[in-house]
């Protein structure tokens, strides 16, 4: 759990600033949620390589394994498993129990958690989805009943429709369009992700705020980012582009990133009561483990998942 | 050769293949049903996580009737196929995948007699229920009546019996991350998400996927039999018995009742061909031999046995001196006790047709996954049975290779892209690597009757046998570390 209680308070307002950069202009052909022609570029270069697991988006298909354990994670732990026979609240059956049986129990309890996820069906927003490499993931899980991938990259969103077609599991589940998020005309997804995109956009507030427009009640915001600190910028461009060149270079923007507690305080200011910050965790690349997630959420990169109530 | 063989078939099956609707689609398809490939069909269809999966498994023999006969009606005598299983490969089958094992054929020992032939150094490695001798049959057959009687629809998984593989190819050209279109000699085909060779070492889905090999061959082949023992003395302990040969380890482990299972290695073609076909009592009193005199006697006897075959006379005369010799060395113990302490017990015969020879040599694939195509078992590697741990390093790689399964899954990556198979070799490789190693290293080290050499192993060998850490160490790798 964060506290934004232990925000400075007197940072508060400059850090909110930054979050709402650039407002809307009052052109209304410009969209607010559109990347910038750099980044629209950038991506667009990239996107031939885009499923070579082996090529420059290594990493993130490396990063996409984590992500896919903090939405899992997230979501095991919202469902309250009530058969008394299947699990013992509160009883560390694991201290106890001779091993075979607390495996048993451990595997029962997980097989419940499974099923029960799977009635839920959700219907899901991909935005930012590049290739597809979350999108897929998601749409091939049981308990995902449709995904829809935006992406402002024309390039990025041929490259994702074609190798949907490559998995007949996928055929009807996944979809792609490369539209602004502000045309999305459906209003209740029960899952909007928003990975490693907030810090290619102009103006993540109007993001955030476009997204959650979008979100069923209790539905679910996962999104991930970079807190904008000395040691992301030495992690992720200073190393990741420039000595091990394992990111493309010029994919990051140091003063593009935003630190975790700045986007609590914005839900804070903009959607008091109506939040509740479901998981938060630090994730970081281990070259020998690939990403690893961790709790220290206020240096280098970071999933969040934030619920909508009522 | 496999390739200009099966352009002919695929000619003549084109025409089968345009008719019918095409290839049928499956997840996961497996080339052998031998222990590697069934223990993983099983570890599929038992998985909560992937039991959905569309698995077929493909066999030149026929599993469902011929060797899943073997758990109904167990022949009397024991075969000759016996693999030593390590208690964590007893506990993926048995806890893990629910497998029956026909327990009244499996034997548990507790421990291992390590005698160097050329300077009589001996090593006792004892641990309670170290390690089981079990039929490959019985695995085999206790396998298949797990799968049937998990009652799956022919749709969930299919066994295609007495067909081979006779081409494989990527369903587009020239793209390896394209799904695998696998021709059968019935003139099916099936396109596959993950192809697992489970195949052996003459594996074709190794050879398609261009993985490579290294590994040399030991020119040493390995004769195998189901030895008959006298009556076993009750105080006799139950164990393993290796003896380094000049010629090579010869190993006697034990069988239920009193029988043993013979796994004798020897240099070059001629031995052993003469091994396997002299008269069965002289071959009998030659294990005796083995185990018990020197190297020069068995030189001697070897000589006499190979210019005089299936001499009544000869035959006769090399028992007799045997028996007397091994008299000899009992009389010269100080106490009978030593006897059951320090030889295994006598054989004496074998069971008919049971002796049979194979080639044996050390190969280790490079990486065991290419996208779309996973390796398991002896298509991975193959290794000298002086250690035992062929059959418990494809046990290994199944497991791993259903844990990497089950972890893509969750995270919903498709199974055939390396991004989900990495994990699996990752984790095999090393541990296989050390196994290869130990026995690549053991085969060498008592390959050689050179002076030194055979002074400083001896020495090592009686160091080791003195210093508990090291042997427990020992115990550790060649159980798995599951004997803790």
């Amino acid at each position: 759990m964060i506290r934004t209680n232990v925000l400075n308070k007197a940072v508060k307002g400059e850090q909110l600033r930054f979050l709402l950069r650039g407002k809307s202009l009052s052109n209304p052909r410009f969209k607010s949620t559109a990347a910038s022609p750099d980044e629209v570029k950038h991506f667009q270069e990239l996107a031939p390589t885009w499923w070579d697991t082996n090529g420059s988006q290594r990493i993130l298909h490396k990063m996409n394994l984590a992500r896919m354990d903090f939405i899992r994670d997230t979501l095991s732990d919202t469902i309250k498993v009530k058969d008394p026979n299947v699990f013992i609240p509160g009883y560390n059956y694991n201290e106890f129990f001779p091993e075979g049986i607390s495996r048993t129990v451990d595997s029962e309890l997980k097989q419940t958690i499974n099923s029960e996820l799977q009635k839920k069906q959700f219907n899901v927003l991909d935005i930012g989805c590049g290739g597809g490499i979350l999108a897929e993931s998601m749409a091939r899980q049981p308990f995902v009943k449709h995904v829809l991938g935006i992406d402002l990259t024309e390039d990025c969103i041929s490259v994702a429709k074609h190798h949907a077609k490559l998995d007949p599991v996928l055929d009807g589940k996944v979809e792609y369009d490369g539209v602004a998020l502000e045309d999305v005309k459906t209003k209740d997804y029960d899952i909007i992700t928003c990975f490693e995109m907030l810090e290619h956009v102009d103006k993540p507030g109007d993001i955030l705020q476009h997204a959650w427009k979008r979100l069923a009640p209790n539905g679910v915001l996962f999104l991930s980012t970079i807190n904008r600190d000395p040691v992301s910028w030495f992690t992720t461009i200073f190393m990741g582009e420039t000595v091990l060149k394992i990111v493309p270079p010029g994919t990051h923007h140091l003063s593009k990133y935003i630190n975790s507690s700045e986007i609590v305080e914005w839900f804070e200011k903009k959607h008091p009561k109506n939040y509740k910050l479901l998981n938060l965790k630090g994730t970081m690349y281990i070259p020998t483990q690939g990403w690893v997630n961790h709790d220290c959420t206020r240096i280098g990169n970071y999933f969040m998942a934030v619920k909508k109530l009522r | 050769m496999f390739s200009r063989s099966f352009q002919a078939l695929s000619k003549r099956y084109l025409a089968t293949a345009a008719k019918s609707s095409g290839p049928k689609t499956t997840d996961v398809l497996i080339v052998g049903g031998g222990p590697a490939g069934l223990t993983l069909a099983t570890a599929i269809k038992t998985s909560p996580i992937l039991s959905g999966m569309r698995t077929t498994l493909v066999d030149g023999q026929n599993l469902t009737e011929r060797v899943a006969n073997f758990y109904d009606n167990p022949p009397a005598e024991f075969t000759n196929r016996v693999v030593s299983l390590t208690p964590k490969s007893k506990k993926f089958l048995t806890e893990t995948l629910g497998v029956p094992l026909m327990h009244d054929r499996i034997q548990s020992y507790d421990g291992l007699y390590v005698i160097d032939g050329m300077t009589d150094a001996r090593m006792a490695l004892d641990h309670d229920g170290m390690l089981d001798m079990i039929e490959i049959l019985n695995i085999q057959a206790s396998l298949l009546h797990r799968l049937n009687h998990l009652n799956l629809e022919k749709d969930s998984f299919e066994i295609k019996e007495e067909v081979k593989v006779t081409n494989i190819e990527s369903s587009v050209k020239g793209d390896p991350q394209s799904w695998t279109i696998v021709s059968l000699s019935n003139g099916e085909q099936y396109k596959t998400r993950l192809l697992v060779g489970a195949d052996g070492f003459n594996s074709p889905v190794k050879k398609f996927s261009g993985i490579t090999t290294r590994g040399w061959p030991y020119d040493t082949f390995g004769m195998v039999a189901t030895l008959k023992l006298n009556q076993l003395s009750p105080f006799a302990k139950l164990r393993g018995w290796q003896r380094f040969l000049k010629t090579g380890p010869i190993a006697h482990l034990p069988l239920p009742g009193n029988n043993a299972t013979l796994v004798w290695s020897t240099k070059g073609n001629d031995l052993s061909q003469l091994l396997c076909q002299m008269d069965p009592k002289v071959f009998s009193a030659l294990v005796n031999a083995a185990f018990i005199l020197d190297d020069a006697d068995l030189d001697y006897y070897y000589k006499v046995l190979g210019e005089n075959p299936n001499d009544a006379a000869t035959n006769e005369r090399v028992i007799d001196d045997i028996k007397d010799r091994i008299e000899q060395v009992w009389d010269a113990l100080k106490d009978d006790s030593l006897i059951d302490e320090r030889y295994p017990p006598q054989v004496v015969d074998i069971v008919d047709k049971t002796r049979a020879r194979f080639p044996l040599k050390l190969s280790h694939a490079d990486i065991y996954c290419s996208d779309r195509i996973a390796l398991v078992g002896d298509a991975a590697h193959t290794t000298h049975p002086l250690a035992g741990q062929g059959l418990n390093m494809g046990q290994h790689d199944v497991e791993e290779l259903t844990k990497a399964l089950e972890k893509g899954t969750l995270r919903g990556l498709d199974i055939g892209s390396m991004l989900c198979l990495e994990p699996f070799w990752a984790e095999c490789y090393p541990f296989n690597n050390v196994r290869l190693g130990m026995a690549d290293k053991l085969h060498k080290l008592y390959g050689t009757d050179f002076g030194p050499v055979v002074q400083l192993r001896s020495l090592g060998l009686q160091i080791t046998d003195n210093l508990g850490a090291v042997k427990s160490m020992l115990i550790d790798t060649l159980t798995a570390g599951a004997a803790k």
